[in-house]
């Protein structure tokens, strides 16, 4: 499977209501080794309603920015959720269904200015 | 090169990949994902490049018509991408390094006609720009 084939695909919660769509997905580099280095494996998937502000990653990483472009575009992210791999019960290409309809806050990443 | 955390979209994807003497190689269109059979977190095995990875990213016709464009310039008859196999990465950053060429990896042959073929043989095309 492609990264294109799980972003933009809709996440269905337990119950089959609409969670929204995979906006990101989240890595960590702790997977098999592949040559010198931990594979990138999948942590999760950021979930919220697809719009342009999604995409710059204010809501999430240590994005520099004027301020208050940074501000507005965190206000229009704030209802963007995580859903981490262990609450993932089925993947398929556009399409997700997690074992859970209670979705927590986007975590901030490690690096990420406060 | 480990533990460390990042998300797809924002630090992976469209990032330009820089081969060791920072040579532009291509760009990272998509990656390939391997779901291990214990149910593990899938994890990446590979950048893709090229108009057969981008194409069904961008999606819709406009997708379907980029694809086979480069089927049709590079001489492609299948709809595979060029395949960087992430054992290749040695850092990600604002560029994703890798320790090969793009000739070595054998990355969008077809540009690599293009350039040979049609461009060089433009007049002024030895000039290069300062």
């Amino acid at each position: 499977m492609r990264a294109a084939d799980l972003l933009g695909a809709e996440v269905l919660g337990h119950d089959g209501s609409s969670l929204g769509e995979i906006l990101d997905v989240r890595l960590v580099q702790d997977g098999p080794m592949l040559g010198a280095n931990c594979a990138l494996r999948i942590d999760g998937f950021v979930v919220g309603k697809r719009q342009l502000s999604a995409h710059l990653g204010y809501d999430r990483a240590g994005v520099r920015g004027p301020a208050l472009v940074a501000a507005v575009v965190r206000r229009l992210n704030a209802r963007n959720r995580y859903l981490p791999w262990a609450d993932v019960a089925e993947a398929r290409a556009g399409s997700v269904r997690a074992g859970t309809s209670a979705l927590g806050p986007v975590p901030q990443l490690p690096d990420a200015a406060s | 090169m480990t533990g460390r955390v990042l998300d797809l979209a924002v630090h992976l994807l469209d990032r330009q990949v820089v081969d060791p003497d920072g040579g532009l190689v291509c760009n990272v269109d998509d990656v390939d994902l391997l779901f291990p059979d214990d149910g593990s977190p899938p994890y990446i095995t590979a950048l893709l490049t090229g108009p057969a990875a981008l194409g069904p990213r961008l999606g819709g016709l406009l997708g379907r018509w980029w694809v086979s464009a480069y089927q049709l310039l590079g001489q492609r008859h299948d709809r595979e991408p060029d395949r960087i196999p992430y054992e290749l990465v040695t850092d990600i950053g604002s560029a994703v390094k890798v320790s090969r060429t793009r000739a070595e990896m054998g990355i969008h042959p077809g540009e690599d006609r293009a350039r040979e073929y049609l461009v060089d043989r433009l007049p002024g095309a030895g000039h290069e720009s300062s």
